[in-house]
């Protein structure tokens, strides 16, 4: 039985959803699905990404044009979206710069050069494809990666004051969250047929990534867009079916999302708060060991496994939301989280929870280092790879992206307080590497399998993500707090 | 047996070993259509390179290319 029903896949609303008053209807039942999700996103984008996706629908023959023009647009009008305009602020008034209108002027004339810079770092890549191009053409995600790592150590370490302090943040701050889409354009520059500038510049944020404060591009690239892009109108109107589809899903989710609020953590702002159970959040248990108030254990136990239902809860709506968006402008993208909780081993969790974060990683270190590094050994190839994504490159991402954590409290403590999530990248790591070891050879453990078997597999698999949930913190100073709360779960003495 | 054949042989198990039963043409996108994940691509690639000595190291990896049976040939083809 399924709880909502598979509405792409029925004939007759198929064929509805190619005629205009098809077309209508979809569009207001996409309005009506992102405003009852309107908490995952921000205040009015239901409206905006409605005429988006309006215009997409009835011009297909120019939405890729589209979705670049509009792009363009949102990340100019509503730049405060993606640009920390705070940190920029507070940095002007701490090296004694005005901060009136030439604050703005000076932040647009970066972002007006870095994306020329891009430009025409990208069309020399388009067209230097030979044998003996330059290491920048030959492996530009590198030297882009690098390079901003570079310049994030040198404005943290460098002597710099006044004026060239700021630039260098301000640039920083330009770069910071478009890295990993620039990254996937440059990739896309390096195959046979990429796409143009002007299409690229479609998928350099495109405007639903707006919809949630991410650093990852859903759903990847320019060549992924190409590719899933819907080429007739039976194809627009199935991704179409499909995005309302998933806004059922996120009106499901957002439900348990607000009853795990109430009912669970007790919300103190909801009227029914006093039904809940008071569960305490993550943080509180864990500072109480510190102060050696402890909560009773079963309320620890209860708050790691709340902790993980919130979280899990979150990512897939924001991810559902964003997918939706996609979906009905045209791009039949996959998930971002599918079905995880019937995942029967680590690595297939991974795989299905965070789809498009897992991919940046694969895609940028993992198959780097798997085509180049150990290959007489298959099985150490493919655990070095592992390593290289979901330890290595997770937490590249991760410190890149806190660069204004950087400029607050200086390169060094910024690195102490990472040590809590470099030891959660290098479990993770380890967990998908040993998983996708022992489940090299084997087949999936089918849904034909006894239950207990089932439910013991997945029982194991969401216990790791769960414990391992409690070292989630990327800027963090309690890691020997979140240590001695983990060992006495299991009434280990500390 | 042709390339197209053993190339469809492989994927065919490989999908298999998923639960996937289903046809596929040769010009089915797998990984954009989510059939085969990452952790499959890595057979394709040991495959490619242990069957017909692709160097991946070499020139770079894009998934796409070996997305697809046609995507395979062509890439066997160039290479």
């Amino acid at each position: 039985m399924r709880i909502v029903p598979q509405l792409d896949t029925y004939p007759r609303l198929v064929r509805f959803g190619q005629t205009a008053l098809g077309k209508a209807v979809l569009l207001v039942a996409f309005a009506v699905g992102l405003r009852l999700n309107s908490g995952f996103l921000y205040p009015h984008a239901w409206q905006e990404f409605t005429g988006a996706v309006a215009l997409m629908t009835y011009f297909p023959a120019r939405r890729r044009l589209l979705l670049s023009l509009l792009s363009v647009l949102h990340m100019l009008l509503f730049h405060s979206m993606w640009l920390n305009s705070d940190f920029l602020e507070a940095l002007a008034k701490a090296e004694g710069q005005a901060t009136d209108w030439t604050l703005p002027a000076l932040v647009a004339g970066i972002i007006a050069a870095i994306f020329l810079g891009f430009v025409r770092l990208f069309e020399f890549i388009r067209r230097v494809r030979t044998p003996s191009m330059p290491f920048v053409a030959k492996r530009p995600v590198l030297c882009l990666v690098t390079g901003y790592a570079a310049v994030l150590a040198a404005a943290a370490l460098l002597p710099l004051s006044g004026m060239i302090r700021l630039l260098l943040w301000a640039a920083l701050a330009v770069v910071g969250p478009y890295l990993w889409f620039f990254a996937y354009a440059l990739k896309d520059a390096t195959t046979k047929t990429p796409d143009g500038i002007t299409l690229q510049l479609g998928a350099l944020r495109p405007f639903w990534s707006s919809a949630v404060d991410v650093f990852t591009p859903v759903p990847k690239g320019a060549g992924n867009l190409r590719r899933i892009e819907a080429r007739n109108p039976n194809d627009l109107s199935i991704a179409q079916l499909k995005a309302i589809k998933l806004l059922i899903w996120t009106c499901i989710v957002n439900a348990s999302l607000h009853l795990l609020q109430v009912f669970v953590y007790g919300a103190p702002s909801h009227v029914l708060s006093t039904l809940g159970w008071g569960i305490p959040t993550l943080r509180v248990p864990e500072i109480s060991v510190a102060s050696q108030h402890s909560v009773p254990l079963y309320l620890a136990w209860a708050s790691v496994i709340a902790n993980f239902a919130s979280t899990a809860l979150y990512i897939t709506g924001t991810g559902h939301v964003v997918i939706a968006c996609c979906r009905m402008a045209g791009f039949n993208a996959l998930r971002n989280s599918y079905r995880f909780l019937y995942s029967r081993t680590v690595a297939e969790f991974w795989n299905r929870f965070t789809y498009y974060f897992k991919e940046l990683l694969v895609e940028f270190f993992f198959f780097p280092a798997f085509t180049r590094y150990f290959k007489k050994n298959i099985r150490f190839r493919i655990f070095a790879a592992t390593i290289a994504a979901a330890t290595i490159g997770n937490m590249i991402y991760h410190f890149l992206k806190n660069f204004a954590w950087v400029a607050e409290v200086g390169l060094w403590r910024a690195l102490m307080g990472f040590q809590e999530y470099a030891f959660y990248a290098s479990v993770l790591g380890l967990g998908i590497g040993i998983s996708q070891l022992r489940n090299a050879d084997r087949k999936r453990l089918g849904d034909d399998a006894p239950w207990w078997r089932r439910a013991l597999a997945t029982g194991g698999v969401v216990s790791f993500f769960a414990l391992l949930g409690i070292f989630d913190h990327e800027r963090s100073y309690h890691f020997g707090e979140d240590l001695r709360f983990f060992l006495r779960l299991f009434l280990i003495p500390v | 047996m042709n390339d197209s054949l053993v190339i469809r042989e492989f994927l065919q198990t490989l999908l298999s070993r998923k639960g996937d039963q289903g046809a596929f043409l040769d010009n089915e996108q797998l990984i954009a259509g989510g059939r085969l994940q990452s952790i499959d691509t890595l057979e394709v690639v040991l495959f490619l390179e242990e069957k017909y000595g692709i160097d991946f190291a070499e020139n770079g990896f894009d998934q796409n290319e070996v997305g697809s049976i046609d995507n395979i040939l062509a890439l066997i083809s160039r290479r």
